[in-house]
C-alpha cells in the first residue's frame, strides 16, 4: 500500500513537472545573419502572446522560442511570423522543457 | 557586312559593360588605423554595434544588443552611455543608424517603431513616430538623415519606403509603398538608411535590392546604381553590393556605402563612379561592416557587427 501510494505521488509529481513546463520551439531559417532580419524576426516573435524568449543560434541558423506553460504556438502560426519577418522557415521542431 | 556589324557592335557593348559594372579602385588603399570594442556589456565592451555616427570629436555607437548609445573620442577612448531595453521614453529597443545633425543624435529604435532624440551628452529630447504603416508611423525604422531645414528621411525597414518628415515628424510625402517592394526605380526591398548631402540630394541605401538610389532635393529619381543595371543582382565586384546596410556623405561629397555581406566599405562619387573598397574579411557567419561614418578629415570609422569592435581607417597617401 504504501509503494502505491510512493508510486502515485511521484506520477502525480512527474505530471505536475511536465505540465508546468513550458514549450521549446526550434525553427531552421536561411540568411540570418543580417541583424536588420534577424531582429525581424525576434521583435515579432516577441511579441507573440505567451513568448517568454526568443535566441537567434547564428552559427546554427537557428531561432530558439521559448513560450509559457499551456501556450501552444502552431506550425502555421510560426510560419507566418517568420515569413513576415521575409524569411522563408526551412524546418521545424518542439519540445517540452 | 552586317554580321560584322553586329559582332563589333556587341564586343563594343561587352567591353563597355565590362568597363561600367568591373570597375578598378582609384585611389591608394585605405590603411587600418585601429580596432576597439570586444564583444560584452561593460563600458568600452559591445554587444553587436549596428550603427556609428560622428560629431566634431566624438563617435556615438549603437550598441544595440546592450540596447544603450556608446560614446568614444577618436583614438578611441570610452567617454560615456546611454540608454537602457525597454520602451519608455529614452529607452532602446535595437538602437540601429544613426545620425548626428543640429548638435543632436538621431536613433533609430528599430523595435518600438520610433526616433529618438537625443543631446550629444545623452539626455533625451523628444521621440518620433509610433508603429504602423500610416504617415509618420514606422515598421522598424533602419535609418535616418536630417536635412538643412530640419526635415527627416526615415527608411522605414519593413515598410519598404521612405518618408520625409518635417522636425515635429508630421509627414510630409514617402517613397515606395507599404507591403510592396519592386526593384523600379523609387521602389524598394528592406530600405536601411539615408543620407543628405549639403545641397539636398539624398542617398537611400536599398538593402536587399543591393543598390543605392539618388533622388534630387525637390523629390525626383536621379539615378541609381550597384551591380548591372542596379536591379538587385548582387555579387562581390568593385561597385556590386551584397546587403546594403548603411549610407554616409563624406566631406568631399563622397559617398560611403556599407557593404554587409561583402564586408567592406565602399566608397564612390555622387554621381556613382566607384573610388576604393576597404574592410576586414569576415571568418563567418555573422559578417563585419555593418555601418560607416566619416569624420571631416575623411577618417573613416565602421561598426563591426562580426567582431563587436569599430573599425578606424585613414585614406591611403598618394
Amino acid at each position: 500500500m504504501k509503494k502505491s501510494i510512493f508510486l502515485a505521488a511521484i506520477i502525480l509529481f512527474c505530471s505536475t513537472t511536465l505540465f508546468a513546463a513550458g514549450t521549446q520551439y526550434s525553427l531552421r531559417v536561411d540568411g540570418l545573419s543580417c541583424p536588420f532580419c534577424a531582429y525581424g524576426i525576434e521583435k515579432k516573435l516577441i511579441r507573440t502572446e505567451g513568448v517568454e524568449s526568443v535566441t537567434v543560434d547564428l552559427e546554427k541558423g537557428l531561432v530558439i522560442v521559448n513560450v509559457q506553460e499551456g501556450v501552444v504556438l502552431t506550425e502555421a502560426q510560426l510560419k507566418q511570423l517568420v515569413e513576415d519577418a521575409g524569411f522563408t522557415p526551412r524546418s521545424m521542431s518542439e519540445q517540452l522543457l | 557586312m552586317v554580321r560584322l556589324t553586329l559582332f563589333v557592335v556587341m564586343v563594343s557593348t561587352l567591353l563597355l559593360s565590362s568597363y561600367a559594372w568591373f570597375p578598378r579602385v582609384k585611389e591608394p588603399p585605405y590603411q587600418l588605423v585601429k580596432t576597439w570594442g570586444g564583444k560584452g556589456d561593460a563600458p568600452g565592451r559591445l554587444n553587436e554595434p549596428t550603427g556609428i555616427a560622428v560629431s566634431t570629436s566624438e563617435v556615438f555607437v549603437s550598441d544595440a544588443r546592450n540596447a544603450r548609445i556608446q560614446v568614444f573620442d577618436f583614438g578611441g577612448n570610452f567617454k560615456h552611455m546611454f540608454g537602457e531595453p525597454g520602451d519608455e521614453a529614452g529607452q532602446l529597443g535595437r538602437p540601429m543608424n544613426l545620425t548626428v545633425a543640429n548638435g543632436e543624435l538621431y536613433v533609430t529604435d528599430y523595435f518600438n517603431d520610433r526616433i529618438q532624440v537625443y543631446t550629444l551628452q545623452g539626455q533625451f529630447l523628444r521621440a518620433i513616430g509610433k508603429p504602423g504603416a500610416g504617415p509618420g508611423e514606422f515598421n522598424a525604422p533602419g535609418g535616418v538623415a536630417v536635412a538643412n531645414n530640419g526635415d527627416l528621411f526615415v527608411a522605414d525597414f519593413y515598410n519598404q519606403r521612405v518618408q520625409q518628415l518635417d522636425a515635429n515628424g508630421d509627414f510630409i510625402r514617402q517613397w515606395g509603398t507599404p507591403g510592396e517592394t519592386g526593384v523600379w526605380a523609387g521602389e524598394f526591398n528592406y530600405p536601411t538608411d539615408v543620407a543628405v548631402a549639403a545641397n539636398g540630394t539624398f542617398y537611400i541605401a536599398d538593402g536587399y535590392n543591393d543598390r543605392v538610389q539618388v533622388f534630387s532635393s525637390n523629390g525626383d529619381f536621379s539615378h541609381k546604381w550597384g551591380g548591372p543595371l542596379a536591379m538587385n543582382i548582387f555579387g562581390s565586384f568593385n561597385g556590386w553590393f551584397a546587403t546594403v546596410t548603411s549610407i554616409s556623405v563624406g566631406p568631399q561629397g563622397n559617398i560611403f556605402v556599407a557593404d554587409f555581406y561583402n564586408d567592406r566599405v565602399q566608397k564612390f562619387k555622387p554621381d556613382g563612379e566607384f573610388l576604393n573598397t576597404f574592410g576586414i574579411p569576415s571568418k563567418g557567419p555573422a559578417h563585419t561592416a555593418i555601418a560607416a561614418a566619416v569624420t571631416s578629415d575623411d577618417t573613416v570609422f565602421v561598426a563591426d557587427y562580426a567582431n563587436h569592435q569599430i573599425q578606424k581607417w585613414r585614406p591611403g597617401k598618394k
